[in-house]
This record gives structure tokens, C-alpha cells and sequence, in this order.
């Protein structure tokens, strides 16, 4: 069956669009071929196997339109209660999807580091885009990185020379702003590090006001030999908002690559990642935490690719649901035939708050070569009496009581941010997310 | 202080305590002693208000309050102390953090300020060096990894940093070699005051060695069948509970 997706991303899709023409023949065929996939893919539904537990209806219902170029004329000061408490990073801002240079902090780069915003840099150099745009997400892509493809407005840019080695993190804030009818970004963000690069990256997702919108980012990330990357993605959007992130990963010789994922904001929340080494020797650990609550569903998708042989991964996720909230994990780990002495290790532990909140998960190991070290496990239980008890019998309240627990069973993810400051921040958010359950 | 009258509870359908009458004054330190399953622990977890017991009947009052009526916090905050005989493992929940929520509850519930980060720590190190404890105790979370002999250890810590008026010390020696029974029973020690009653639940003489008790209770099928002073318990010690008609229950 062949359909076009709801009228929320139609103005994407047609042949004569605004997005059709870009002034670059390398970037317009691929953005035709996006379209045509999305086209003939038309809409998944949950009885496809990557969308089983997670329903596109609500989502494809809604009249999005496209951001346009002008958004709301923000000033720093709008941007100072939403910063990380003393973080000093070369900050990269975008508003509503877009570039937003005024509010961005990129003066005295450091050598070897470029950062900027994806729209400028198709204009200004765009040889250098040419062969990392899809470079790693490919060219056939499922629908949400086809149509990011086929819409992209702009996004980020970081790029990292051979060896260098950056001290301070770059932090990509994506800021959403409530417009008069709700819109659709779909930032588009291209970080490659070089051989023996070393750097941190901070990314953002936040909102100012609880409005409807839909943050569709698609971000291509590639590790060259050796390379090394601490990325903090913390997830705050508006709490009607839809979020979507797909993240491609490639991961060189000897690199080493440390994903912590927070999601706590959204409606509605997709998140896909996509791992492949294409060196030996090289580590990824994938960790995550996230918290579902009343009118929440957070989906994690994982998908790791062992294709070559001496590569490690963990994966540890860890949910706390309460209310009506619903969580989907779904990982994989793949070990091709001759990806020998692959070491693998895959986690999801949930924590039920309530009789109401339901957790779908789904790891899965998939192992064609036979001298590998792989497990996976997976857990969903409740507070248990014993603890809850405990704290109570030395005078703590049993809805603090249980929050400490909570952020307790959390703690394992919060103690892998830093710096410092970004740690409490997030966990102060965890908290009070906690504070306004309504837990039984 | 304590004053239990006629106490029956019950476990499922299995009734337990079968009218139990005890009196603790101010500063006394009492001994529960009895053989397994005669209701020890059941008393110590009905008096600090762990589910799962229902208290068919009788009476406890503490500090002219009935406790029976409030929840296991609101008894903290009264002063009641539980000395946990398997110390619960909470990962991820850091002792420092988690006894300055505890004594800041305590002291809000009873009006007086909260102690600021600093004065607490100040009062932490305090009871550290009175306890002669590690303070890497602080830095780790609450009771996990800990060893025996540590849990038993934090128990007491929680009770001098809590200051209770009554702490009910449930079958704190098992599990103890001798030294640290020592040291856990020189801690008790220095808490003693004439302010602070303690119940002791015990299966062995031996902690009483250490801690030297007013009064002795022998605990058998859910009622006290004798009290006395501390000799009692050397007379048990010598003649075995089957002495008093009080056999292990099957």
C-alpha cells in the first residue's frame, strides 16, 4: 500500500515545494530521492516491526506547517534561565530549527575546530557538505530521516580536524518557541571528528512555553581512527511537543564513543540510534534514562551493528513510568560472521510507578559469529516495600521516600554527565518531574 | 514511654503476639530475649510500623501518644528508632544525603529548624569520630555493598545522628563476629543516656555481655512469661529457654 504521509508534512513532499530548490544539483537529487522514498514507503504502521508498539496517527494528524525563516527575535537574556548554572562551551543556538548566530557564543574557536550553522555553510562552502550529508545515514532512509532529508532547513555543523583535541564541550542548544500554529524543524546536524580528535558535545533539546510543535533532527556523526567522543543528549521539549531524533553513527578504528540520552520532555518522543564500526577496536556505550508520565509515550530505538571483528558496546537504558506514561525500548545487536571477539552487552531496566504505566521491551542479540561475549537483560519491577519502608522508618515521607529511590534507580545515568553542574541540572529536572506524579 | 498493653498481632491468619503487655521508662535499656518464632521481630516491626501485621488487639501508647494510629514516619518523628536486623541496600541513594533528609524530617515535623549542609556535616563527623567509624561511610551509598558487620555499624550511626528516645535494636548481634559485636555494642554504649531507652531483641546472652540491660523479658509463644534483672539472662544462658517451658517453636 503506497500513501503520503498526513498533511503535517505534505508541503515537503511536493515536487514543486519550497524545499524543491536549493541551487545545488548535488542536494536537490538527494532531496528527490527522499521524497520519492517517502512516497513509496508511504506510512509505516505498527504492523511493521521497528513501529509495533508505537502509533503514527496522532502525530500525522496534526497541520503542521514549515518554520518559516523569521522567527521570534530572541535576545541572550531569553536564553540565560535555560543555560547550564557556570557551563563554559562554545554554544551553538538554534531557534525553531534555524541558525541562530546572536544567540550562538562561537568567538575564539579553537584551531582545528569548525562549528557553524548547516544553512551558511551550504552557501558558503558547500564541497564541504557534499560527501558527509548522508554520508553516514545513507541513502536509503527510513521516514523520518527521508523526510528530514527531503526538508531539512538547517542545523549544526562541527567539524574537527586530525588531532585536535577540544577542551571545552560545544554545546548545541535547539530552542522551540510557541508560533501562532504549529510548526515542524527539521534540523539537520553533521559532526565529524577526524583521526585522534577528541572533544565533548552537549546537545539540547528545550522549549520556551508548553507549546504544539515538532522537532524532526536527523544528526550524522563520524569517528575517524582513534578518535574520541563524549555526547550528552538531554531532551527537555515542550510537553505537547513531538520529538524525533535519529542518530547515524560511524565509528572508526580505535575511537571511542560515550552516548548518555535524557529524555524527559515530549509528548511524544522517537529516538533511533544507529550504530556501525567501520574500524576494529573500537568502543561504544549507548546509556540512557527516561521518565514517562501521564499522556508520554518515549520510544529508544537501537540499532548496533558489529560488522567488524574486537569492537565492544554497552548499551544500559534505564525508565521510570508512572501515571499512564508508556516507554518502548527496542534493542539491537547485531554480530556479523565474522565479527569475532565482539563484547556486547545490552541493559533496560524500567521502574513501574503505577498500575497504569506500561513499558514495552524488546532487546535482542543477534549473533552469527561463535567467539563473542554478549548478554542482555532486561527487568521492569516496582519500588520495593523493603526500601520504601526503610527510609520511612527514619522519618522521610513516603512521597520523598519514593523520589529518593527513584532518583536512586537513576543515578546510575546522572552520574555519567558532566561537567558537574550539567549532572545536577538534569537531575534537579529528574526530581522535580518526580515531585509533580501523582504516584499511587 | 512505652507502654504496651495487651498486644495481639497477627501475620496472615497466624496470630503472633497473643497479649503482650510491656513497660519501658526513661533511660532504661530492656532485653527481649526468647528462642525463634517466639515473636521478637513481630514486636519490633508492629511497634516501628512495618506492613503486613495486623494488630487484632491491645494497646501501645508512646510518649502518651497512640502509636498503633501513625504512619512509620510520624513515629520517627516522635522518637522511635528501629535498628533493622537485615539492614535494607538502597543503590544509588547516598548515606549523607539520605540522613540529612531523614534528620531534617525529623526536626521539621518537631518545628525546630533544618541543619544546613554545613552544620550537618559538621555534626556527621562528630558522631564519626564518638562511633569511631570510617568517613568513607558518608561518600558511599546506603548500606550497598556493605558488609555485615558495616550495616550493623551504619544502624548505629543512623541512631546517633537521629538522637531517638526509644531505639529498638532487633537481633543487632546476629550475624557478628566478636569484634564487631564489640564494636557495635561500644557504640550503643556511648549513646546511653538518661534520656534514651533502648529495647534490646536478642536471641543470645551474648550481646548482654556488652550491653548491660535494666531488665530482662523472656519472649514465648507471643506473651512475656518472666522479667527480671540482668541476672536473668545469665540463668537462661545457663539452663536454656526450656527452663521456663518456653521450647522452640516448631
Amino acid at each position: 500500500m503506497k500513501a503520503t504521509p498526513g498533511n503535517g508534512f505534505a508541503p515537503w513532499l511536493a515536487d514543486d515545494g519550497p524545499a524543491a530548490d536549493t541551487g545545488l544539483a548535488w542536494l536537490d537529487s538527494r532531496r528527490a530521492q527522499a521524497r520519492a522514498q517517502v512516497r513509496d514507503q508511504g506510512i509505516p504502521t505498527t504492523k511493521q516491526e521497528a513501529w509495533r508498539y508505537t502509533s503514527l496517527t496522532r502525530l500525522l494528524e496534526q497541520g503542521f506547517t514549515p518554520t518559516a525563516k523569521a522567527t521570534t527575535p530572541l535576545e541572550p537574556r531569553d536564553l540565560e534561565p535555560l543555560l547550564v548554572p557556570g557551563l563554559e562551551a562554545y554554544r551553538v543556538v538554534l531557534v525553531n530549527g534555524r541558525f541562530a548566530p546572536g544567540l550562538s557564543d562561537l568567538q575564539h574557536l579553537p584551531a582545528g575546530l569548525r562549528v557553524g550553522g548547516l544553512a551558511q555553510i551550504l552557501k558558503s562552502d558547500p564541497d564541504a557538505l557534499k560527501d558527509r550529508l548522508n554520508g553516514v545515514a545513507g541513502e536509503t532512509q527510513p521516514l523520518f530521516a527521508a523526510l528530514n532529508t527531503a526538508g531539512l532547513d538547517d542545523g549544526v555543523v562541527v567539524l574537527l580536524e586530525r588531532g585536535a583535541q577540544v577542551e571545552r564541550p560545544i554545546e548545541l542548544i535547539h530552542l522551540s518557541v510557541g508560533m501562532d500554529e504549529p510548526r515542524v524543524a527539521q534540523p539537520r546536524h553533521i559532526v565529524a571528528l577526524e583521526a585522534g580528535a577528541q572533544a565533548s558535545l552537549i546537545e539540547r533539546y528545550l522549549s520556551l512555553g508548553e507549546a504544539l510543535y515538532c522537532t524532526n533532527s536527523v544528526l550524522e556523526l563520524s569517528l575517524g581512527r582513534d578518535a574520541v567522543l563524549k555526547h550528552q543528549r538531554i531532551q527537555t521539549e515542550s510537553a505537547n511537543a513531538f520529538h524525533i531524533a535519529g542518530l547515524y553513527l560511524s565509528l572508526g578504528a580505535g575511537s571511542r564513543y560515550q552516548c548518555i540520552n535524557v529524555g524527559l520532555g515530549a509528548s511524544w518522543a522517537r529516538t533511533d540510534l544507529n550504530v556501525r564500526f567501520t574500524g576494529e577496536h573500537a568502543e561504544c556505550d549507548l546509556q540512557g534514562l527516561y521518565l514517562a508520565g501521564d499522556r508520554q509515550l518515549m520510544d529508544f530505538h537501537l540499532d548496533v551493528d558489529h560488522r567488524l571483528p574486537n569492537c565492544s558496546s554497552r548499551e544500559n537504558f534505564k525508565g521510570i513510568l508512572y501515571g499512564k506514561g508508556r516507554a518502548v525500548f527496542d534493542g539491537r545487536v547485531y554480530v556479523a560472521k565474522d565479527a569475532q571477539r565482539t563484547d556486547a552487552a545490552m541493559s533496560n531496566r524500567n521502574l513501574l510507578l503505577s498500575e497504569g504505566a506500561e513499558v514495552d521491551t524488546k532487546p535482542q542479540l543477534e549473533i552469527n559469529a561463535d567467539d563473542v561475549k554478549c548478554s542482555h537483560g532486561t527487568t521492569v519491577g516496582q519500588i520495593e516495600p523493603e526500601q520504601l519502608f526503610y527510609l520511612r522508618s527514619r522519618g522521610i515521607s513516603a512521597p520523598l521516600a519514593r523520589r529518593m529511590l527513584c532518583l536512586g534507580f537513576a543515578g546510575e545515568i546522572l552520574d555519567c554527565l558532566t561537567p558537574e553542574a550539567l549532572r545536577d541540572q538534569v537531575a534537579e529536572q529528574v526530581g522535580s518531574r518526580l515531585e509533580q506524579a501523582p504516584i499511587d | 514511654m512505652l507502654s504496651v498493653k495487651g498486644l495481639k498481632a497477627n501475620v496472615g491468619d497466624k496470630e503472633i503476639l497473643k497479649g503482650l503487655d510491656l513497660e519501658i521508662g526513661r533511660g532504661e535499656v530492656h532485653a527481649i530475649m526468647g528462642p525463634n518464632g517466639s515473636g521478637k521481630s513481630t514486636l519490633a516491626h508492629v511497634l516501628s510500623g512495618r506492613e503486613g501485621y495486623t494488630v487484632t488487639g491491645g494497646s501501645v501508647t508512646f510518649e502518651g501518644q497512640d502509636l498503633l494510629d501513625l504512619e512509620p514516619e510520624a513515629r520517627a518523628h516522635l522518637g522511635l528508632f528501629l535498628a533493622f536486623q537485615y539492614p535494607v541496600e538502597l543503590p544509588g541513594v547516598n548515606n549523607t544525603y539520605f540522613l540529612k533528609a531523614a534528620l531534617n524530617a525529623i526536626r521539621k515535623a518537631r518545628g525546630e529548624p533544618e541543619l544546613d549542609a554545613v552544620s550537618f556535616l559538621r555534626l556527621m563527623k562528630e558522631k564519626l569520630k564518638v562511633l569511631h567509624l570510617d568517613d568513607s561511610l558518608l561518600k558511599r551509598p546506603v548500606n550497598f555493598g556493605f558488609s555485615g558487620g558495616e550495616k550493623k555499624r551504619n544502624e548505629i550511626f543512623q541512631m546517633a545522628i537521629l538522637e531517638p528516645k526509644l531505639a529498638i535494636l532487633d537481633e543487632t548481634d546476629s550475624g557478628l563476629d566478636i569484634d564487631a559485636l564489640r564494636i557495635v555494642a561500644d557504640g550503643v554504649n556511648a549513646l546511653r543516656s538518661p534520656e534514651r531507652s533502648v529495647i534490646l531483641v536478642t536471641h543470645y546472652q551474648r550481646l548482654l555481655d556488652y550491653i548491660q540491660p535494666d531488665y530482662v523479658h523472656v519472649l514465648a509463644k507471643g506473651q512475656i512469661i518472666r522479667s527480671g534483672g540482668k541476672d536473668l539472662a545469665l540463668e537462661l544462658e545457663d539452663k536454656g529457654y526450656g527452663w521456663l517451658g518456653a521450647e522452640e517453636a516448631a
